[in-house]
Parts: C-alpha cells; structure tokens; sequence
C-alpha cells in the first residue's frame, strides 16, 4: 500500500465526511434553537438534489446557480413548513417534532416517488470540474475536491455566524431565554423560522453537491440521516464544533476501516458512537449539562 | 371480578364464532382460473417488471383466447413491495383465492418466498425476475421453476464471452450480500478455464453509496477487467464512480445484472459496457414483431427480457392446462418435466427435470452509444450467443436435493 | 374510567377471537403480532416515557433466531420460541444497560442507531440469515409436538400466548412499578429525589419491553413463514411508533387498537388502485394525528365525558 494510495484515500475520506460534516452542521442548527431533531433532514439533502436535476431538466439551470438557487429553494419550502406546521408543537416535549418530521418524510420521501419514480434520474458533473487534478503526488477526481472545499467554506462560514457574529448571538440567547430577548425587541419566531431555514439550506446544498456522484433518488437521504444522527450524538447535540469535526473525521476513519476490513464500514460509525455514549454520554464536545 | 368477566366474554365469544367458522370455500372447477402476477409495482424493480409484466401476462392470456378448460383466465396484479412476509402473505391468499400459478416473482427476496409457500401449498411457481441460483439449488422444490435467468447463467455467459477474447486479470467489485457472493464465485468458474482470474476482489457493505474508495484501488491494480457484480442503485452509483476516475478508458467494465430499461435513465453512463441478458427485443424478427404489440400497449416503451419471460412462461404453463386437462400442479409439473421447446423468448430450451431450471440460450450484449442508436430503446448490439448447455449450470453439478 | 377500559379490553378480546373469521387468517395473525409489537414499544413510551425508535432490532433479531433454529437446525418450534425471547432478553439488557442513562430525543436517535448495527450485522452473516434474500422456513415447525400448519390454528395459539403477555403488562402497569414508571415519565429529577434508583426502573421496563417486541417479533415469523431483512429496518420501528401513537399512547388498548387499524387499512389500501401508497397515506394520517389528536384514538374516546353517574 503506497503513501500515495493511502494519501487519495485520505482524500475520498474527507469528501465524504464534507457531506456528513453539512447534514449534522444543518441538523445541530436547528437543533440549537428548535431543540428539535429534524427527521426529515435526510428528504430535505434529497429535495436539494432533486431540485438541482429539475432545474437542469426544465429551466437549463447550471450546476453552479443550481448551488445557489436549489438551498433557496428547498430553505424556503422549509420555511414554509416550519411557519405552518411545526411551530404548532412549540412548547411540547420535542420528542413529537422527532415524531412529526418522521411523517413528514414519509409524506415528501413517497410524493417524489410517485414524481420520479423509485430508481431516480441522473445528473451528470458539469464539465468545469470533470476530469482529474493533479494534487503532486497523485491525479484526484476534480469534482471530489471541488465538493470538499466547499464543505470546508460553508462550515467555516456558518461557525463563524453562530458563534462569532451578533445575528448569531441573538440566535443563541433567543434559545436560551426567548422571553428576555422578546423584550428587548427582537423578534423570535422569526430567528427560529430563519434558523430552520438556514439549517435546512445546508442540508439542501449537500443535496446539490450530491447529485452529480449518485443518482438522484427519492430515498437517497433514507440511509445517511442514521449516519448523520450518529455523528451528531458523538459530536454532543447542538455542537456546531462537534458537528463539522466529527462529521470529518468520521468519514475519514469509515473509509479508512473499509480498506482495512470493508465489512465494517457501514457499522463502524454507529460502533464508535456506542464507545462514546458508554464514555462520555453528553458526546465528545457537548457540555456535559445537557444530559 | 375482572378475571372472571373476561373469561365469560371470551366464551362467549368463542360461540358468537362458532357459526362464522366455515372453512374456507375451495375454488369449485367451473369457476375462473386465476394467475397473479407477483411483483414490484412502484419501487426501483417497477420499470424491469411492475405494469409492463402484467401487461405481458394479459397478452399470453388474450392471444390464448382468455379460456382454458372452458374456465375464464383472470390476472391478478399482486404488489409485493419487495417485502418478503408481503410476498408470503399475499401469495397464500392468492392461491386461497383460485389461483393456479404465480408469475414473475421480481427480486429474489420475494422469490424465495414465494417459491415456499409454492411447495407447502402444491401450486405452481414460475419466477423470472428474481436471479438467485439458490431457487434450483439448496431452494429447489416440485413447484417452482426458475424460467429467465440466474446468477449462475448471467456470470457463466458473460465471464466466458469475456474471458475468451483475452481478458485475462480480473478485478471485483462485489457487494457483501448473497447475490455479490455467488456472482463473484460464478464468475471465477467461468473465467478459469481460459486461463483468465480475479487479481482482487473488494467486498463493500450494504447501503455504500460512496464507491471512490474501491475504484481508486481497482484502478490502483491496474486489471484488463473491472466487474461491477452488484445490482440496482449501487450498480449505477459503481459505474459513476468507475467513470469519474477514468476506469473507463484504461479498462473493460463488465456489468454482472443489467436489463434493459436501465440505460433509459441515463444512456451517456452506460455506454460501452458489456452486459449478459436472456432476451433483446430487436434480435429476431419474431421477438421484434412481440415487443411491437407490447409497446403499442405500453406507450411506445419496449419490453425487457423479465417481461418477455412472463409471457413466455404464461404461455407455456396454458399449453400445458390444456394438453393435460387440468390445472393440477402435480399432473403439469409431469408433463413439463424433461420437455422442450423453443419460441420468440426462448431458443432451445428445456424445462429440466433434475432441479427445475428452464435453461435456453444466453445472450452477451454491448451497450451502444446513443449516435449509433437509431429506435427508441435499440440499446443492445449482440455480441455473443451462449448455447444453453454452457450458459447454465449442469445438471452434474446440481446442489439441488430433489425430494420429488 | 376503569369500567370503560375492561369494556373495551372486553370488546377487544372478542373482535380478536372472531378475527380469523373476519379477514383472511394471515393478515389476522399479523394484526395480532404487530398488536403485542405496539403494546410492548409503548410500555417504553406511554408508561415510561422513553420514545424507542430502534424496537425493531428485536422484533426482526429475534424472527431470525427461530427461522435460523427452525429452517437450518430443525429446532422444535416451541423451543426456538423461547430462544428467540432469550435472544430479546440479552440484546435488550445490554442495550438498556447503555440507553436508559439517556431519554428523550437522545433516546430515540441512539436506540435507531444501535438497531441498524444489528441490520447490517444481519446483512453480513448471509450464510446464516440468508442476506438480502431472506430466510424463508419450509413450514412453522411444531410446537412443543403439535403442527400448527393449519393457519386458523395458529393464531388462537398465538393469541392465547398474546393475550397473556398483554394481561401481564397490564398487571405491571396496574402495580406499584407501574406508579414509579409514571412518576418518571412526569418528572425524573423529583423521582429521583424521591429516593428512587430511576435508571434500574428504565432499564427493567427496557429488558420487558424488548423481551415482548422479541416474542411478537418470533410469532410473526413463523405465521409468515419468514425472517427477512425488512423486520429490523428503520422503517419497521417507525411504523410500530405509528401505531401506538395513532391508536392512543399509554392507553394499552390503544397500540392493539392502532395496530389493527394500520395493517387492515395497509391490507384493503394495497387491493385499490393506490395500492402502493401505504406510507403515504399513513404518513398523511400520522402527520395529522401528531398535529392535532395527540392522544390518538382510544385517548380521544376516554377523555369523552359519559355517563357522570358512573364513576
């Protein structure tokens, strides 16, 4: 096995931990001010998709508008739904939001099959980031940096905004006290419905960013939402950190364990959190109170 | 006392029943003869079989003339949502309910399935969808034939093809589940007699939709051949992944199960990979004059060779109803047994005996470009022919225990 | 109140001895085996407050545990029963022995997690489970000696094993466990105080409730006939949370009454012509449920005010 082998693998590791890092970015987000976990995370990274190919289909959208505008798109759809819907369950015990998004996406996941149908539509990768760049030490799949580098942006970007900067502020003190930021006027159902829709948007551009490697499909998002509740336990819930690190790092260790012993890659993420929760229940970077 | 009320009310329960507990009406025989076509109608296996297999078996059933025995034929459209306890559940009560025989049968899952409440309740089973070799194998069973294609013809027709024009080093793309295990093992023996073998093969779990890993090391190892022996999404998936590292142009792609319908999705994908399939609509005239009649019932879209099975294998079962006088399983699996025939479906087959596998020719197929496509749906060019008696597996070398 | 619940525990008890007579007898024992499912998820959360959305680890581990004992190794069928709820019992104090330290959401996500391990673990061991494919038995095997080929049969034998554990966990929500059980769903910390060891009362209510999802999970095998991959998938333990919630949580008579509801609605749905929307339709419903009838349906006839003399 040759460095440089193990050195494109490093790198087939990090594009798929980009797409784990947006899902659990997205997730801990609306988490963070909801403090409710969206099950339907997975059909919203799926209508992001979707919404890249229709947009190529109909209106001849290209996959780099298609970057900007399917988020808006499908951030709005989310927004609609939040305003409509789930704010209804507002001040229950959040486990009827994890139960109301759970129908939700059985709702979305089976409309667009009855739309596209079940084996799903291709999407090529636009000619700009086809082909191959050479990295020094290897040729690596440009589209596969492109998507990484990406991730890293947006990650980088929406850290700062929570955390750094004063919109983010009133988002963290809107969740920890609304009424007190009620009264020095700031307007909280619409930090929560622009939250949700923020959250929601990164979901969508890990749909848009997806598309060109797989088919786009109805049930695309069935199985990497288990994967991202996962890495979102073990980062601890609501830890943006938390969220993009572990997201990273365990899509690294996960390819990494399948050219080790391929049969574990699928369980090794869910085995790594069964350690941390057996250790450090609150997650690697979660404060512990939350438990 | 709770205990006791709920004694008493359960006893009378059990004579407010009594009445209602007349056996089940058995299917008198004058009444109508019923074939379910067990299938997939609206998940991922809807467009290789779903409407377009029942449609096919109308059409057996019409160009019969609708009666056998001076008894109407009714279809029935069963979907099994490829869910095994659905498929057992459904095929029981359709047998309950008047049916002789089930068709199609897509995905092995519900194969399987189907093919056992086939034996326990003596009526026949014909699946064409489902591929597992298990179904003539450690499966088999008097009531279910196994009509289209199996691992084991689709690997030994298209790793001979292959392998005989010189391709030597192999490498494997192969799912951890069963049906990647006995196609990579087929595979092997098909390819060794012509000096040919698999240099690596990767394993990868269920539900990896991220194929880079694998690809990067089978370009690593530099092979004439990379086969992708998977099935479904993860095929379409591989084969992005394949081209997005260049695999294409270094190496032949060699595609385990692959039907036709597919490359409507995206035909730029599949172009140029070599495919095994029992059947193309535009082969012979006879097969062409078939499809056309089923387009023209199905909005233009051509058959694939699931669909045609199903009308072959309906067809068949009918002659055989009326050559018998009966639609007695027992009395027709004696008669099928041993015989032979050959139509726009099948060329030379033969409803085995030994394991009850209804082996004809296979076929071995390039996928065309779509500048040299001229039709809608003329994907296919054939390239090889396998004779029945290479394609499928012999019956020496049966794993079948047969118990009838 | 409680004179309402024997009466329909009652009507319950009879509709489900006519049942083989009412429907077709396969689809009636799997509305028995999805209702001791409901009763037993909602043990966790309508009595303890734990929403478990990973059930159906023992539901379909247990399924495998009989086909594999009764298709491969020719094991009385009685006797891979009670495997199969040993199986359910170990799987389930280790499980619980890592989960109950959690609760709500963290409950759901980690419990849903865990589940897909033995899914895929599942999908590995294709020598034993059969993988994608499934295990199909030849017949139900006997129990303890009897044939139970006939279909009429098994279900009253299924029922009887049924109606005991739902008496059982009746009688456990009825006793003063049942009493700390509430206690902790309305406020852990004070129950806590309260001189409780509340994580050994989760964890008991964890094991029994897994211990029954794995005893429905066994009995619908082997009515079908089968193991297959579909019984641990995520989507198995959603749909079990669907029924309990839509029939009425916390309610027993609810997840039973839910449970009927959904597979007779997904049984006479998939006869129409939008035969393939099930999930759709009981999404819709779900969603609508969740919204705005909490409560669910035996939750919602309870809380009607009736004769005032009464009680």
């Amino acid at each position: 096995m040759s460095a440089d082998y193990l050195a494109s693998q490093l790198f087939n590791g990090l594009a798929s931990g980009a797409f784990y890092a947006l899902l659990a970015l997205g997730l801990s987000v609306i988490f963070g001010t909801l403090r409710i976990i969206n099950f339907a995370h997975g059909a919203m990274y799926m209508l992001g998709a979707f919404a890249t190919y229709y947009g190529a289909q109909y209106l001849h959208l290209n996959f780099f508008l298609a970057l900007i505008l399917a988020p808006l798109v499908v951030a709005v759809l989310g927004m609609l739904f939040e305003v409509l819907l789930l704010r209804r369950l507002q001040g229950l015990d959040p486990v009827y939001g994890l139960l109301f998004t759970f129908a939700a996406t059985l709702v979305v996941v089976n409309l667009m099959r009855l739309l596209a149908g079940a084996m799903g539509s291709p999407y090529n990768i636009p000619d700009a980031l086809s082909g191959a760049t050479n990295l020094g030490f290897t040729l690596y799949p440009t589209y596969k940096l492109f998507v990484i580098v990406v991730s890293i942006i947006v990650c980088v970007l929406v850290w700062w905004f929570v955390e750094r900067s004063l919109l983010g502020a009133r988002i963290r003190a809107s969740t920890e006290n609304p009424v007190l930021v009620r009264a020095l006027g700031i307007d909280t159902p619409r930090i929560i419905t622009l939250t949700f829709g923020l959250g929601v948007a990164i979901a969508a551009l890990a749909g848009v960013l997806a598309a060109p490697t797989t088919n786009v499909y109805p049930s695309m998002g069935d199985d990497i939402i288990i994967y991202t509740f996962a890495i979102v336990v073990i980062g601890g819930l609501g830890s943006i950190t938390g969220s993009i690190v572990m997201g990273f790092a365990l899509g690294v260790l996960q390819t990494l364990g399948a050219i080790w012993y391929p049969p574990i890659a699928t369980t090794l993420i869910f085995i790594v959190m069964v350690i941390v929760i057996a250790l450090r229940p609150s997650g690697l970077f979660g404060r512990p109170e939350s438990s | 006392m709770r205990i006791t009320r709920i004694i008493s009310a359960v006893c009378a329960g059990i004579m407010l029943c009594a009445p209602l507990s007349a056996a089940p009406v058995a299917a008198a025989d004058t009444g109508p003869i019923h074939i379910a076509v067990i299938t997939d109608m609206s998940g991922v296996y809807a467009s290789i079989s779903g409407q377009g297999a029942v449609e096919a078996t109308k059409m057996a059933v019409e160009d019969f003339g609708g009666k056998v025995l001076g008894r109407p034929i009714i279809v029935d459209t069963v979907d099994h949502q490829n869910s095994g306890p659905t498929a057992e559940a459904k095929a029981r009560e359709e047998f309950d309910n008047g049916a002789e025989l089930a068709v199609d049968l897509t995905n092995s899952a519900t194969a399987l399935a189907v093919a056992a409440v086939a034996k326990d309740m003596h009526k026949l089973a014909i699946v064409s969808g489902g591929g597992s070799s298990a179904l003539t194998g450690a499966s088999c069973n008097k009531y279910t034939y196994h009509y289209a294609y199996d691992t084991y013809a689709l690997a030994h027709s298209e790793g001979t093809s292959v392998a005989k024009a010189g391709y030597k080093t192999w490498y494997g793309i192969v799912p951890d589940y069963a049906f990647g295990k006995s196609m990579l093992a087929d595979f092997t023996d098909a390819i060794a007699p012509f000096g040919a073998t698999f240099v690596h093969s990767d394993t990868m779990p269920l539900g990896t939709t991220d194929f880079s890993t694998y690809m990067l090391a089978a370009k690593n190892a530099h092979p004439q051949v990379v086969a992708l022996l998977n099935a479904g999404a993860d095929t379409v998936n591989s084969m992005k992944a394949a081209k997005e590292f260049g695999l294409d142009k270094q190496m032949k792609i060699v595609v385990g199960l692959f039907f036709l319908p597919q490359v409507d999705t995206d035909p730029a994908l599949w172009a140029g990979a070599k495919v095994a399939d029992s059947w193309y609509w535009n082969q012979t005239p006879e097969a062409r004059k078939w499809a056309d009649r089923y387009a023209a019932r199905m909005n233009g879209v051509r058959p694939g060779s699931i669909q045609a099975a199903d009308y072959s294998s309906t067809m068949q079962w009918l002659k055989a109803v009326k050559a018998v006088g009966s639609v007695d399983a027992d009395k027709i699996v004696a008669y099928l047994d041993g015989r032979t025939f050959s139509d726009f479906y099948a060329q030379n087959a033969q409803w085995r005996a030994r394991d009850h596998s209804v082996v004809h020719d296979m076929y071995v197929y390039d996928i065309l470009p779509q500048s040299e496509v001229k039709e809608r749906d003329a994907w296919y060019k054939l390239v090889d022919t396998i004779p029945a008696s290479q394609a499928f597996r012999p019956v020496a070398q049966s794993n079948c225990t047969k118990t009838w | 109140m409680d004179r309402r619940r024997n009466v329909l525990m009652i009507l319950i008890a009879l509709v489900g001895l006519a049942l083989p007579k009412l429907i077709y007898p396969i689809v009636a024992i799997d509305v028995l085996c999805f209702a001791l499912f409901a009763v037993a998820l909602d043990l966790l959360f309508g009595f303890a407050g734990l929403l478990s959305f990973g059930q159906a680890m023992f539901w379909g581990g247990s399924a495998y545990v009989v086909a594999i004992l009764v298709q491969t190794f020719h094991f009385d069928g009685g006797l891979a029963l009670v495997a199969a709820i040993v199986y359910a019992a170990i799987l389930a104090a280790v499980v619980g022995a890592l989960v109950v330290r959690r609760s709500g959401i963290y409950f759901a996500m980690i419990t849903l997690a865990i589940a897909q391990i033995e899914y895929f673990v599942a999908v590995q061991l294709k020598d034993l489970t059969g993988g994608e494919n499934g295990l199909p038995m030849d017949s139900r095997g006997t129990f303890f000696g009897a044939h139970l080929s006939n279909d009429t049969a098994f279900y009253y034998v299924a029922f009887v094993i049924i109606a005991l554990c739902v008496w059982f966990v009746m009688r456990v929500v009825g006793s003063p466990f049942g009493t700390v059980l509430g206690a902790i769903r309305q406020n852990e910390t004070r129950t806590i105080a309260l001189g409780y060891r509340v994580n050994r009362f989760k964890l008991a209510t964890f094991i029994l409730s897994g211990t029954l999802c794995g005893l429905a999970g066994a009995l619908f095998a082997r009515g079908n006939r089968l193991a297959g991959l579909e019984m641990i998938d995520w989507h198995t333990s959603g749909a079990v949370v669907m029924m309990a919630i839509l029939g009425g949580s916390g309610t027993i008579a609810g997840p039973i009454i839910g449970a009927g509801i959904y597979q007779v609605i997904e049984y006479f749905v998939s006869k129409t012509p939008i035969g393939q929307e099930t999930d759709l339709v009981m999404g819709l419903v779900f969603a609508c449920c969740i919204l705005a009838f909490r409560q669910g349906i035996v939750g919602g006839v309870l809380s009607i005010p009736w004769r005032k003399t009464s009680t």
